[in-house]
């Protein structure tokens, strides 16, 4: 179930449950009060009209006693009363014995006449009784005799003797056996009605005085309240419903576009940017720290493309100590460098091995040359000199010895010269410079600033200085078409630096050939854990700094 | 005629041997012992043998020429040195003399130089041939060792310090890089024990080195 449906049943349901019970209670409240007043009401009405009629009962039994002269003409006319009743002085109620059964309340007087009988003037009591004040549509007053008949006229039979209108119900019934009371029951027309009722007893008059209203009047009220409630209840339950919509809209909104931004995420795309309306705090919260995630694992995709390219240097700092994601990079990112520093350490060690090798082969044959071929081509040369007669023959043969050993020495000292071991780099560059200026027109100079015997240039380091003079006299030979070359060499305390310098016509860096000995140069370097700068362009003069460390802790 | 009794220490046997034969022409000169390496000479050199010269090569095994010579001086032998060698840089010959070699001898040198050197000598007196000569002091001039308070470098830095030259100025024109230049000028500072470059002059000036 979709949390917007969750919503709005809770809520709606709510809401309609506390308006149902306060419709229910206000509705009870109501209608309780509603009963009481009218019953009120209709008591007082009630104990009026009994007052009123039994003061015109007094009244009119007080004239009576004091008259007592009556005209009885029509009394004979239209009255058949027994004798026993009239021998009973008192109030009767006489409508049985009327012809007509019209309503009449008679006194009854013994004399010594005879007995003398009143009838009060039925309109009197009418009169009274259908005064109607404060009785609405449907109120009524009426009498009913002992013989559940009605009395007085009935509101809604005014044509009808009241005497053919039978009323047995309780209210009557109740009143009769002596009770006053009250309630809500069916009255003669079997309509509901409120009443209110209690005996009318004087003398021999036996009658029940009853004010009634019919529950459908009185509750018209309440069905109009009945209704209003109703009403009032579907507007607030449409109230509730369009505010909860709009509610789980605002709450379900962005708990669906954070869903959405997550699947995105999840699927690994963390640069999407949608704007959404943020409309509270919490929500907004809640999207900043996503916004936040994202920048998180941005720098995290950042910072592993960065490691991916191989550009260990770059740096991410972790978003909490709870970062593994960073931690681990920045782990990976470590072993990588150290991965790497080891693999140059060991890349630098292949190529110093390597040239190694090369210097102590090309060592070992310029010894085999020069301590070799050399003494024998010497012994040779002392052999022509002792068994050589023909003193022509001598002089050419020594010549052709002596070239040889000539060229023997030069191939030798271009392999290795000897001297390095013996005198230092210094020293064998000076020679070096030397035998090329014999044979070129090129202006070569070297100072030697070494500390000679004092030198703490290493054999190692010596050759590499003299390997890279070397190429660099050479390439300046081939290519540079220079005048002058200048070299120094200066030893301090903690390093040495090789000055090179030509005023040829340069070189530019980048097109340098890579046979140009340039990449031999930087290897020298590299292994030799010195630092090497090139000043050079094109059509100037060309200089090259080299510095090896000097060690002095031995 | 006294007979120039003669030693040869080198480790080839064929040129011993040739140069034996060689010398064996000459009466007045002779070869009373051939050894193959240092250790072997200087042992008969501790028997006290009578002999007058040696003709020692530099590169030998177990012990080369140049140590010899030090033995020798250490122990003040007699016996005069005639360094016969392949190499023919200065550096070599320079250090032989120094060493107290009486010659210095290329090994294809002449037989006729061999004897010279080795008559020479034996009457006591030096021989350099003005090859070996020229190739000796062309190396000693560019080795002068300046024995001042500055190096001939230093000297020469604090001459264009003081001209009010730049470090980048100085270096293209000593041909060196830029930190060379400081660090000349660091120790020439620390060896005047001076501050900064006013009181380098200021001193320098006073001491007369500029």
């Amino acid at each position: 179930m979709s949390i917007k449906t969750l919503i709005l049943i809770i809520i709606n349901s709510l809401i309609g449950f506390v308006v149902l019970i306060l419709s229910l209670l206000f509705y009870n409240q109501f209608s309780k009060v509603l009963n009481d007043r009218i019953l009120l009401q209709l008591n007082s009405i009630k104990t009026l009209k009994q007052i009123q009629v039994e003061n015109l009962i007094q009244s009119e039994w007080n004239d009576f006693l004091n008259v007592k002269k009556i005209d009885t003409a029509d009394l004979d006319t239209n009255f058949k009363i027994p004798d026993s009743i009239l021998s009973l002085d008192g109030i009767h109620d006489l409508t049985p014995y009327h012809k007509e059964k019209q309503t009449s309340i008679g006194f009854i007087q013994s004399t010594n006449e005879g007995s003398i009988v009143k009838i009060i003037p039925y309109h009197k009591l009418k009169k009274i009784l259908l005064e109607r004040t404060g009785m609405g549509e449907s109120g009524e007053s009426y009498l009913v005799g002992s013989d559940y008949c009605l009395r007085s006229q009935s509101r809604f039979f005014p044509d009808k003797n009241p005497y053919k209108v039978k009323v047995k119900t309780k209210g009557v019934i109740d009143a009769l056996a002596g009770n006053k009371g009250r309630g809500v029951f069916k009255d003669y027309r079997g309509v509901n009605v409120y009443s209110v009722y209690s005996p009318l007893e004087t003398s021999y008059l036996e009658l029940v005085i009853l004010s009634e209203i019919d529950v459908d009047e009185v509750t018209l009220p309440l069905k109009k309240l009945r209704y209003r409630l109703f009403v009032l209840t579907l507007g607030i339950l449409i109230v509730a419903v369009l505010l909860s919509l709009l509610l789980t809209k605002m709450i379900s909104n962005p708990v669906k576009n954070m869903r959405k931004n997550l699947k995105i995420m999840a699927m690994g795309n963390y640069n999407q940017s949608d704007d959404f309306k943020k409309n509270s705090i919490e929500i907004k919260e809640m999207f900043d720290a996503l916004a936040n995630l994202k920048d998180s694992l941005r720098g995290a995709v950042n910072f592993s493309n960065q490691i991916g390219n191989m550009n260990l240097n770059s740096n991410y700092t972790p978003k909490s100590s709870n970062d593994q994601l960073g931690k681990s990079l920045i782990a990976m990112r470590d072993k990588l460098l150290e991965f790497r520093t080891n693999e140059q350490k060991s890349r630098i060690v292949t190529k110093r091995l390597l040239l190694d090798g090369l210097e102590k082969e090309r060592k070992r044959l310029s010894r085999e040359l020069h301590d070799g071929i050399g003494p024998h081509l010497t012994s040779l040369k002392f052999y022509v000199e002792n068994n050589i007669i023909d003193p022509m023959k001598k002089i050419e043969m020594k010549t052709i010895v002596d070239s040889t050993i000539s060229e023997v020495r030069l191939m030798s000292n271009a392999l290795m010269p000897s001297s390095i071991d013996d005198f230092g780099v210094g020293a064998t560059l000076t020679n070096f410079v030397r035998s090329i200026e014999n044979s070129t027109k090129i202006s070569i100079e070297f100072e030697d600033l070494t500390k000679h015997s004092k030198s703490k240039i290493t054999n190692h380091q010596g050759i590499n200085l003299f390997r890279i003079s070397q190429e660099l006299i050479n390439n300046s030979l081939k290519h540079s078409e220079a005048k002058n070359i200048r070299i120094t060499l200066s030893e301090f305390n903690d390093f040495v630096s090789l000055f090179y310098f030509d005023d040829g016509i340069g070189f530019k860096l980048e097109t340098a050939k890579l046979g140009s000995g340039i990449i031999n140069i930087k290897q020298r370097v590299e292994i030799c854990n010195g630092t090497i700068v090139i000043n050079s362009e094109q059509g100037r003069t060309t200089t090259f700094e080299i510095e090896f460390p000097i060690k002095n802790d031995l | 005629m006294n007979e120039t009794k003669l030693i040869i220490a080198d480790d080839h046997e064929l040129f011993r041997k040739g140069l034996a034969e060689l010398l064996s022409k000459h009466e007045d000169i002779k070869v009373i012992k051939s050894v193959e390496d240092g250790i072997e000479f200087m042992n008969i050199l501790k028997s006290n043998i009578e002999a007058h010269i040696v003709l020692l090569d530099i590169t030998m095994p177990n012990m080369d020429g140049f140590q010899v010579l030090k033995e020798m001086k250490n122990l003040s032998s007699t016996i005069k040195p005639i360094v016969i060698s392949m190499h023919n840089d200065g550096n070599y010959i320079a250090k032989c003399a120094k060493s107290g070699a009486y010659g210095y001898l290329l090994k294809n040198a002449d037989e006729t130089e061999l004897t010279k050197a080795i008559r020479m000598v034996s009457k006591g007196s030096k021989y350099f041939s003005a090859e070996i000569s020229e190739k000796m002091i062309n190396f000693m001039s560019v080795q002068s060792v300046s024995e001042d308070i500055l190096s001939n470098k230093e000297t020469e830095v604090l001459g264009l310090i003081s001209e009010g030259l730049t470090t980048k100025e100085i270096a293209s024109r000593l041909f060196v890089s830029a930190r060379t230049i400081e660090t000349h000028r660091a120790n020439i500072l620390k060896k005047l024990e001076v501050k900064n470059t006013a009181e380098l002059i200021k001193k320098a000036a006073k001491i007369n080195l500029i």
